[in-house]
């Protein structure tokens, strides 16, 4: 008789979300993380803080890993992978590889938790010179520099007089493949320009937009304070290029409800990064033998009313493995998995 | 004629002067008129947040940057429909550094409130317009009619610049007795405050003169301060003369507190306005009625016998309408006329269209004929006419020389302009004749 045990790969919030359920069932989990630390994408990027409500990534993605690890059923392996994966529902021969090392592990139900990259703006149509210009970055650089609590043009380390925000980079383009909208970019750069009005005494934020998608709550709780309260400068019009001028940078694009042509001289530009799916979720793919969808996410296979299934029985998805989502979506759906997956463990499906 | 009417053109920049001089010659050429025209470049790098700043440290300026750009507010703006504004497009003019301190467009809003009323946001012009203005004329930049319009304001208690002395002149033809509270102070029920219009213009008069005959007949006990009566001065007000307008206000509540009155009844939507709305707030709290509303009250007691046989449309004043909620007193009276045939323009009520008088707009004729391509009387008009109707029934002393002005202008002297209270007047059985239904 199998042991019942849950594999999560992947220890970010909606892997922990899903290890969480599935161990509060008391069923034994096991966590295959490829880095040494859980936490996921905001521990590993070095965000600041959590849209919406600009926690500390750190304290609050703290709170969520130490319970799961004071859970005497919950292990995690850590700089591991899975190289393997055969079985069916109830009964998987898991593979996992951990610096050269190799170990087995029975599990009654898998779930992927391996979450999204941010997309290279390198590959932008837009010349936008991520790679030429020091001073043009990506939200997650933005994070990391807002966490350090310096906020500096990274060309000569002085405060930006002048930051702007370029939406839908790498989103919603059938050139680049990324037809999709990445969902939370305009959350969080409209959460990023309040942190960057906060930080730096008498800065100008500039927000360029095609759509503002502010979903739900996020409205209120983001985009109207942005604008009414901190004074964040919403200009609808995409940038489609960035020249260097007079040791600044000027943006270009057009001004489409003015219907003119706009060149802006910026100290700063932070490139809205949409999602693609992590190399973790790609290769699970393939080693797990699920389908992915078009733009390479795990597809479920009976949206929108199951979300977590799988085109294989007794494996799950989660969280951003499954394209574009935002942290509400991950833990949900991870949540949502953990009790798939607790409960294939405790009705012995598969003996 | 489509809603959207006809729109002006861009605005081209013609140099009447400009010259350029040749660097090696010395020698200067004229390039005023076509030729400066692509001199002005049409790329946008102005962008700051400074202009919305200054507008928004303004009291009541707060609200223009909540803008988000929605657009609801441009096809209801009755001055978009004939020319190029709007509060989306003022925002983004703003944004993209327009001074709107110094800006014709500071004076093209009318304060109609049709833009509040579908603003997601509550980007309220109402707070907006008068407080940038009001820094406007502050700095004396203000439009030299509208100037020349507080000036009389200020100097004679009203608007049309006319001797306070005569204020109450028109009483002498009304066939009835009106009494003057400064000749007899006993206490009075309706305390009539005429305004400007009703008690200097002409046709105002004739308005004035119809509404206390009706109040005689309906035995209503009423009374004027003559002399006394300042304008309560609600459109200098919105026009950026708040400091005028507070003055007037200290003098307004002197006169009031000589007298024992039940209420206040004015046939000015923007007094009226005023003293429901801007009063209290500094502690000053009356009963107010507009007069279509105790006409109304009291329309039992008017003898309508007389037949109008007439189809007649209603133009909704923006301060009664709108920012009042008042749409049905004047219905309801239109609705008692004998063989009155009352047909509803397209946009009445909530959505009513704006003669462009309020908010200053009254006095700003000369200066918006630059930038409208017709006036909103003038539009407003061409939609009563559209209707069928004959007469143009009005209930604000703004109105009726407006549209009389604007069904000339556009050829439609068929068009009768009548006030509400001229037309209950001759739809009343003469005296002695009442016939009780």
């Amino acid at each position: 008789m199998p042991n019942g045990r849950v594999v999560v790969i992947g220890g970010g919030p909606a892997g922990i979300a899903a290890a969480r359920t599935a161990a509060e069932f008391g069923v034994d989990v096991v966590i295959v993380e490829r880095l040494a630390y859980l936490g996921g994408r905001p521990i590993e990027e070095n965000y600041a803080s959590l849209t919406p409500y600009l926690r500390s990534a750190e304290e609050a993605i703290g709170e969520m890993v130490s319970p799961l690890l004071a859970m005497s059923n919950v292990s995690v392996r850590y700089e591991s992978k899975v190289i393997s994966c055969t079985g069916e529902k109830g009964d998987f021969s898991i593979v996992i590889e951990h610096r050269g090392e190799q170990e087995s592990l029975s599990a009654a139900s898998i779930v992927v938790a391996t979450g999204f990259s941010h997309f290279d703006p390198g590959r932008e149509t837009q010349m936008y010179g991520y790679y030429e210009f020091d001073d043009v970055i990506a939200l997650q650089d933005l994070e990391a520099m807002l966490k350090s609590g310096q906020v500096v043009r990274p060309s000569n380390g002085e405060a930006p007089k002048r930051v702007c925000f370029v939406q839908c980079v790498g989103s919603r383009d059938r050139q680049i493949g990324n037809e999709y909208c990445s969902k939370v970019c305009c959350g969080v750069a409209s959460k990023e320009a309040i942190e960057v009005r906060l930080a730096v005494p008498g800065v100008e934020v500039f927000i360029f937009y095609i759509d503002m998608r502010m979903y739900g709550y996020w409205e209120s709780q983001i985009y109207w304070p942005a604008q009414e309260k901190h004074h964040v400068q919403y200009v609808k019009g995409i940038i489609t290029e960035v020249l260097p001028k007079d040791g600044r940078l000027l943006v270009r694009g057009e001004d489409t409800t003015m219907g003119r042509p706009m060149e802006v001289p910026m100290d700063l530009v932070v490139l809205s990064v949409g999602m693609e799916p992590s190399e973790g979720t790609r290769a699970m793919a393939g080693v797990l033998g699920i389908a992915q969808n078009k733009y390479g996410f795990i597809e479920a296979v009976n949206p929108p009313l199951d979300t977590v299934s799988t085109s294989r029985p007794g494996i799950f998805a989660v969280g951003s493995a499954l394209g574009p989502a935002d942290l509400e979506d991950c833990v949900s759906t991870g949540g949502f998995a953990g009790a798939k997956a607790a409960s294939i463990s405790l009705a012995g499906v598969g003996v | 004629m489509p809603i959207g009417g006809r729109k002006q053109a861009p605005i081209v920049h013609e140099l009447e002067e400009a010259s350029v001089t040749s660097t090696l010659s010395g020698r200067a050429w004229d390039v005023s008129g076509q030729w400066n025209r692509m001199l002005e470049s049409r790329v946008l790098t102005d962008y700051s947040y400074e202009g919305l700043g200054k507008v928004a440290a303004l009291e009541g300026g707060e609200s223009l940057e909540y803008c988000y750009g929605c657009g609801k507010c441009v096809p209801v703006c009755p001055v978009d429909l004939v020319s190029e504004y709007g509060p989306r497009k003022l925002h983004r003019k703003v944004q993209t550094g327009m001074d709107l301190f110094t800006s014709d467009d500071l004076w093209k809003c009318t304060t109609c409130a049709n833009c509040l009323r579908v603003c997601p946001k509550e980007v309220n012009m109402i707070e907006i317009m008068p407080a940038v203005r009001e820094a406007a004329v502050l700095a004396g930049s203000v439009p030299e009619e509208l100037q020349v319009v507080f000036e009389k304001t200020f100097r004679y208690g009203n608007a049309l610049g006319e001797n306070p002395r005569r204020r109450h002149g028109w009483t002498k033809e009304a066939g009835v007795e009106v009494r003057v509270l400064s000749s007899d102070p006993s206490p009075v029920d309706v305390l009539f405050y005429v305004e400007d219009y009703w008690s200097y213009h002409p046709r105002g008069q004739q308005a004035a003169r119809s509404f206390v005959r009706i109040l005689d007949r309906a035995g209503v006990d009423f009374a004027i301060l003559g002399a006394e009566e300042k304008t309560i001065g609600d459109s200098q007000r919105l026009a950026g003369e708040k400091g005028l307008f507070e003055a007037l206000m200290e003098d307004v509540v002197t006169t009031l507190a000589k007298y024992e009155f039940a209420r206040i009844v004015t046939p000015d939507p923007h007094g009226f306005n005023a003293l429901v709305k801007e009063y209290p707030k500094r502690g000053h709290v009356f009963e107010v009625q507009h007069y279509t509303q105790l006409l109304a009250q009291v329309i039992d007691r008017i003898p309508l016998s007389r037949e109008i046989n007439k189809v007649v449309t209603f133009h909704d004043p923006c301060y009664l309408g709108r920012h009042n909620g008042e749409y049905d007193a004047p219905r309801t009276l239109l609705n008692a006329i004998p063989g009155l045939n009352f047909v509803e323009m397209g946009r009445c009520r909530e959505n009513a269209y704006c003669c462009g008088g309020g908010g200053g707009g009254m006095w700003l004729d000369g200066f918006n004929s630059n930038h409208l391509s017709e006036r909103l009387s003038e539009r407003r008009v061409r939609e009563a006419v559209d209707t069928g109707a004959e007469v143009l029934a009005v209930c604000c002393p703004y109105e009726v020389s407006r549209f009389e002005d604007a069904a000339k202008s556009t050829g439609n002297d068929h068009l009768e302009v009548m006030d509400i209270a001229e037309l209950l007047e001759l739809a009343m059985a003469p005296v002695g004749e009442e016939v009780v239904a």
